[in-house]
């Protein structure tokens, strides 16, 4: 796809774009879409002594591998054999893969509130996956895809601004090792943070100048304040 | 100030009875929830004391009685002897039992203990100052031929630029890579890896600034790293009269950021006569200490098998409770026996005399508020879901539940998940099971490396030593493959809820306080997911 001719693709109305929330930082695991089958499954009729999934796999339908007794679900475009049970409020299990070698994930799903500015139209879940806590985010794919659009715009006007480097941590500052105006090069320990007795030496993220320093010695701070303004 | 709820004085038994009427337990957490389950199962009261981080922790709706001490900082709250040894008098306490961490090895507040007439539930402020003080311990261990790390036995005078040049000589001799540690310390804090000359400067400093946050005195020394080593301890009981008894040994190999991570004993792979041989070294340098009370001797184990000497803890150890399960003995219990002066008890003796055969195997993981893809950052937060394992062979330490707050201010250990088997085979699928019923959500815990752990063959190999979680463990992967089926189960969950949601997506948020699908119970997914569990599930 060539950047000056955007290939303008038709999104089905009930797609859906599940990215990574703000909170887990520089994981570098793209959003995905998903979708239900392009063509229906055709709704087996009922036979007698099969469940649902019996009823699917006698039907010769679109989308199915071969031999395939799961469900199909469009993932970025391509089929995956997925199956997905809500056991009650907060456990799921997620069955991946086909027949006997499927994988079979327990999950725990918590909502989460919305993050503040402008998240209409945008679901927040904390879901819990072999003891990771993932933080996503949900929302239409036809919305997503538009405000793509909108972002590629200004980041076509945008330039390299100055650098807000923010807590990660909660705790308490112990030490800051820059002032105003100081050179720093990437790696260079900026502050010293405290948090549940073990010292975290905060590192610059790039070469620059420190334009502000926003905290002091025994300041305590939250996750995502404000620490100080590299350029 | 102090309430009290009134409970039946216990009747007296033919031991004497319950070494204190009402112990203080100068502690928090997990550990002070253990304590205080001790003192009760031998009927004694028990007097919490609390910062406001605190008020309604579990060790204070446990206690018979608490007591605030002050704001949420330790220094404000935990570490106050003042404050501490005043509650303990006000509540008419007779002993005070410092759990780990916090005062647990500072001489100065057994000593104010001593002083104000109560019992300390420990060794004596003056083994806690010989043996406390590492440097002090391996010029005792080396005095009975005990062998140590390389290293320095005297304290870096980091506040003297002018030294520095001698420091550097004496670090040439003692040879890189090494370690800056806190001469008052343990758990890690104060300690910095140094690799080359260029790094110590540095290092001395961070290290020193470290130890004099965590511990009040900014003392370090020198000590040549063992790589690869294996970290052996072996648990120590002492009684007035001299009499001082190994326990049994204990790994604690797996560490990260020298913290112990997972422990188990007996250690694997030791001949009884090893077991034995180790046992008597740590005998010997905590009798030359007059040991009273329990205590921890630290070794490290090179592949060839030589033990080195590493340092003495005058305390409970956090993972005491391994040892607890292969010998039988609640070794709380006998601190608090000991404690009121009273001799080696008869069970102490006998568990002393199996030492070298300690019955089955158990396994201590440590679930921590650390975030493992993230070199185990501190994760404080709330807890919003918690289910802790049970059955056969499984005992869970906390004071956790759901809907309680991680602080910020204090250790990131949250639980100890321990089982017991009859072999290590056992105990690794015990602690398999017990880690997959294992549900914790509201604060990334180090729940995901210890599942890692229990299927690991080299783990169950035993091929353990303090590098192995840098070399074994890769956390960014393991996330990036959570995270993958994260994305999938929410996206599955939102398509799965019912049609209508699913175009609302774009036009109306989602209710945040309610999951779209928990209530729709026929969706497409949830029934064909639904069926597809129950072909697998026998009913």
């Amino acid at each position: 796809m060539s950047p000056d001719r955007p290939v303008v693709r038709i999104v089905d109305p009930r797609a859906v774009r599940v990215a990574l929330g703000p909170a887990m930082g520089e994981l570098d695991v793209a959003p995905i879409v998903l979708s239900p089958p392009a063509v229906p499954l055709v709704a087996a009729p009922p036979v007698a002594g099969t469940g649902v999934l019996g009823g699917v796999a006698e039907t010769p339908a679109l989308m199915m591998p071969p031999g395939d007794t799961a469900d199909v679900v469009l993932v970025d475009d391509g089929p995956a054999t997925l199956r997905f049970w809500r056991v009650d409020e907060r456990h799921a299990v997620l069955i991946e893969g086909p027949g006997d070698g499927a994988a079979r994930h327990p999950v725990i799903m918590l909502p989460l509130e919305p993050t503040a500015g402008p998240a209409i139209g945008l679901a927040r879940r904390e879901v819990v996956v072999d003891g990771w806590r993932i933080e996503v985010e949900i929302e239409s794919e036809r919305r997503a895809s538009l405000r793509d659009r909108a972002r590629r715009g200004r980041e076509a006007t945008a330039h390299d601004g100055p650098t807000e480097v923010r807590a990660i941590i909660p705790g308490r500052v112990v030490a800051v090792s820059i002032v105003p105006g100081d050179s720093v090069v990437a790696g260079q320990q900026l502050l010293v943070v405290e948090a549940m007795k073990m010292q975290n030496e905060l590192r610059a993220p790039r070469d620059g100048v420190i334009a502000s320093v926003a905290v002091g010695p025994g300041r305590t701070i939250e996750v995502g304040d404000l620490l100080l303004v590299l350029e | 100030m102090a309430t009290s709820r009134s409970r039946s004085a216990p009747s007296l038994r033919k031991d004497g009875g319950p070494p204190f009427r009402r112990v203080l337990v100068a502690n928090r957490g997990e550990i002070a929830v253990r304590i205080i389950r001790a003192c009760h199962e031998a009927g004694m009261e028990v007097v919490a004391v609390y910062s406001d981080a605190d008020a309604a922790a579990r060790h204070v709706r446990l206690a018979d009685a608490a007591v605030r001490i002050g704001p949420p900082p330790p220094t404000e709250s935990y570490l106050r002897i003042d404050a501490i040894v005043e509650a303990a008098i006000a509540s008419g306490a007779d002993a005070i039992h410092p759990g780990y961490g916090f005062l647990a090895e500072r001489a100065a507040f057994a000593r104010a203990v001593e002083a104000a007439g109560l019992a300390f539930v420990g060794p004596s402020s003056t083994v806690i100052e010989a043996l406390g003080d590492k440097l002090h311990a391996r010029r005792l261990a080396r005095d009975v031929g005990v062998p140590v790390v390389p290293g320095t036995l005297d304290p870096a005078a980091v506040d003297r630029p002018d030294r520095l040049v001698s420091i550097l000589a004496e670090a040439d001799r003692i040879g890189f890579p090494m370690l800056v540690k806190a001469a008052a310390g343990g758990g890690g804090r104060g300690m910095r890896r140094v690799a080359t000359a260029s790094e110590l400067p540095a290092a001395l400093a961070g290290g020193s600034r470290e130890a004099l946050s965590a511990f009040g005195d900014g003392s370090v020394y020198l000590e040549r790293e063992i790589v690869p080593a294996r970290h052996i301890e072996v648990q120590l009981l002492g009684d007035a009269t001299g009499r001082v008894v190994a326990i049994g040994e204990r790994d604690c190999s797996l560490q990260r950021r020298h913290q112990k991570l997972v422990e188990e004993a007996p250690a694997p792979g030791l001949t009884a006569d090893e077991r034995r041989h180790l046992h008597d070294l740590a005998v010997r340098v905590a009798a030359a200490a007059g040991l009273q009370n329990a205590a921890t001797a630290e070794f490290l184990r090179s592949p060839d098998g030589t033990c080195s000497f590493l340092e003495v803890n005058t305390r409970l150890q956090v993972e005491h409770g391994i040892t607890e399960l292969v010998s039988g003995l609640d070794l709380v219990r006998e601190q608090l026996s000991l404690a009121a002066g009273r001799p080696l008890s008869a069970e102490a003796l006998a568990a002393a005399s199996r030492a070298a055969d300690p019955a089955g195997h158990a396994i201590e993981v440590r679930i921590t508020a650390e975030d493992p893809a993230r070199d185990f950052t501190p994760t404080p937060g709330r807890v919003r879901h918690w289910v802790m394992p049970a059955g056969p062979g499984v005992r869970v330490d906390t004071a956790l539940e759901a809907g309680d707050r991680v602080p910020p201010e204090y250790d990131n250990l949250i639980a100890k998940i321990m089982v017991h088997a009859g072999s290590r085979a056992a105990a690794i699928d015990r602690l398999r099971r017990a880690l997959d019923e294992t549900e914790i959500a509201g604060v990334q815990t180090s729940l995901p490396f210890h599942r890692f752990v229990a299927r690991d063959a080299s783990f169950a190999d035993a091929t353990l030593s303090t590098g192995w979680v840098g070399e074994r463990w890769d956390g960014p992967a393991a996330i990036r493959r959570a995270a993958r089926l994260g994305l999938l189960a929410a996206g599955l969950d939102a398509l799965d809820a019912d049609q209508a949601t699913a175009r609302a997506v774009g036009a109306s948020p989602l209710p945040a306080t309610s999951v779209p699908g928990a209530a729709s119970a026929d969706g497409r997914w949830a029934r064909s997911g639904r069926a597809a569990a129950g072909d697998r599930w026998p009913r």
